[in-house]
């Protein structure tokens, strides 16, 4: 069942702007919201909170709330920076909702917050004396005090240390199946995204272009753009593999091609190269193979690697199977 | 230059102008002697006087306090047509003379329309404290207008708009977010307000002579009697406000 949906919703916000936005989200889902810097994630997500004006229509649980205001919308709201109110301790940044809504079992609530998102030694804190972690539980804990149906988090994982970022992932999970929410998750890193989502959209310049489940989005973008900016390598025209297809393009991860300098591949597709450049990372080597006027990338792992491709302008062959192909509009 | 030698030039430049700034002060105080000031503060008039002014200053603050931290608020969250032209507006006080400003009021509330629609509800401005309080206002608002906006504008709206997320309504926002991050520069602006609003003398002396703020006091005082007369009780009004404004000042650094 849908727990809101967008109709149509466009509007400039500043220097940005929304294009016709049409989204549907389940209820209970986790849903990544993907684009670059600037291409009006945020926006979008205030305009879901109801802190932007937009034309169009926003229907949460089957009514009408585009004209709602954001008091009363259940939809809480975790920005980038965190937001804590600078004025007020941990317990009361926690706290702030219980004077504007009657909260169902807020003390039983409250006490579970706490220890769940393990603040019991911060409640007396200052703001400004927490680490960024510390800084978003809390944010988190304001949130769902306040009983969200919907939590909306915008970037929330930009302003934390590399080290603790997968150990976050798997809270931001439990907490939406804790909770009972639907969380929308904001991000530009889709390697973010396909690590929680259950359905992706992607956001590009203030529409979007591309909904789908996280392995649909991430394996078969729509079209030429979605595919750049989901880091989709070796993308070269379908004509190229002789094949009968709606697509215009294909693409091939680089690190499912095999290389060999004999002709004795045994994959679908086998061409003739000549390596133009080897360079050797940590624990792979890149190899950039020229077909024709196609410049393939390859991986190749160091245990694979056996030191035969360093020679630049040397003959090799590559080959990959159907199968690992992605096909793009 | 070496960095020594700069840092001394800035120490030396430094003084000049904390010397010029201080000296003044210090010698009102030892200059006039603790026989005269004592005098001065069993005055009654001057007493009179300078509570008139404190007062009438505060009532001023207030004033703005009500009208002018929304206007700030105005200008400092909501893009609109004509914002720049309203913060030229704001700033044309301090940039005119006092006494041009005391004309300007003058002509706006005095025997005209605008002063006769407010005598209809009792309120007069020639000869009262209401045209006191109207003079202070107009040369001081400003200084609370602006820094009230410069607090608002370091507020970061996204706390605003958590705030509502989480239940607040507009105004639940402004008291308990905006004013409660901006209140160190609303302090400060109506310090500054009150302080400025005690000085004035320019547009004061020409809507109001009698009764007579400080600043009035003293030049009469000086011009009928000389400067042995006025200076006690310039000493005594520097005093009661240097003590106002460090206990407010203790205050607002205790705040968060």
């Amino acid at each position: 069942m849908s727990i809101l949906e967008l109709k149509n919703l466009s509007g400039k916000i500043g220097n940005f702007f929304l294009d016709n936005i049409n989204l549907e989200i389940l209820n209970n889902e986790y849903f990544v919201l993907l684009g670059q810097s600037g291409s009006g994630k945020t926006k979008l997500l205030e305009s879901i909170a109801g802190l932007n004006k937009c034309s169009g229509e926003i229907i949460f649980e089957k009514k009408n709330i585009t004209n709602i205001r954001s008091e009363k919308r259940e939809i809480a709201f975790v920005y980038q920076d965190f937001a804590l109110f600078p004025t007020l301790n941990v317990a009361q940044n926690i706290k702030f909702s219980n004077r504007y809504k009657k909260i169902k079992n807020e003390h039983e609530l409250y006490d579970d917050l706490i220890s769940f998102l393990k603040l019991e030694k911060l409640l007396d804190r200052d703001i400004k004396d927490l680490s960024g972690g510390e800084k978003q539980r809390v944010a988190i804990a304001r949130a769902l005090y306040s009983r969200p149906k919907i939590l909306l988090l915008d970037e929330p994982l930009s302003a934390i240390d590399p080290t603790f970022k997968s150990s976050i992932m798997k809270s931001l999970k439990e907490i939406h199946k804790r909770y009972d929410l639907t969380t929308i998750h904001v991000t530009h890193n889709f390697r973010e995204a396909s690590h929680l989502a259950d359905k992706i959209a992607i956001i590009i310049d203030g529409k979007i272009v591309q909904v789908g489940t996280s392995n649909d989005v991430l394996t078969h973008p729509k079209n030429m753009d979605v595919a750049k900016f989901l880091g989709f390598k070796n993308i070269f025209p379908i004509s190229m593999l002789e094949l009968i297809s709606d697509s215009k393009f294909y693409s091939i991860d680089p690190s499912v091609i095999y290389v060999s300098q004999e002709n004795n591949l045994n994959n679908d597709y086998v061409f003739e190269g000549i390596v133009d450049e080897c360079i050797g990372i940590v624990d792979h080597y890149k190899l950039f193979v020229r077909v024709n006027e196609y410049q393939f990338f390859i991986k190749i792992s160091k245990r694979e690697y056996l030191g035969s491709f360093e020679e630049s302008q040397s003959q090799v062959f590559i080959g990959f199977n159907k199968n690992d192909i992605g096909f793009i509009q | 230059m070496s960095k020594n030698s700069f840092t001394i030039l800035l120490i030396v430049l430094s003084l000049i102008i904390a010397l010029f700034l201080s000296a003044p002060i210090i010698k009102i105080f030892v200059g006039v002697g603790s026989d005269k000031l004592l005098d001065a503060i069993k005055d009654g008039d001057v007493i009179e006087s300078i509570l008139l002014t404190m007062r009438v200053s505060a009532y001023a603050m207030v004033f703005v306090l009500f009208t002018g931290i929304p206007l700030a608020y105005l200008i400092a969250r909501y893009d609109f047509y004509g914002r720049s032209f309203l913060e030229a507006l704001i700033d044309i006080p301090i940039m005119i003379p006092h006494t041009a400003a005391g004309i300007a009021l003058l002509t706006t509330f005095g025997d005209t329309s605008l002063g006769d629609f407010f005598k209809f509800f009792g309120i007069e401005f020639i000869g009262t404290e209401y045209g006191i309080m109207i003079a202070m206002m107009f040369l001081s608002a400003p200084f609370l207008i602006n820094s009230a906006k410069d607090g608002f504008r370091k507020v970061d709206v996204k706390l605003e708009n958590v705030a509502r997320t989480l239940g607040a309504s507009p105004l639940e926002v402004f008291f308990r977010i905006s004013i409660a991050n901006a209140k160190k520069d609303i302090i400060n602006g109506a310090l500054m307000m009150w302080s400025r609003g005690l000085g004035e003398f320019g547009a004061v002396v020409i809507l109001v002579y009698h009764p007579m703020t400080t600043p009035v006091l003293i030049y009469d005082r000086f011009t009928s009697y000389g400067l042995s007369f006025s200076a006690p009780i310039a000493a005594v009004i520097i005093g009661f406000s240097l003590f106002v404004f460090l206990i407010i000042r203790f205050m607002t650094s205790r705040l968060k």
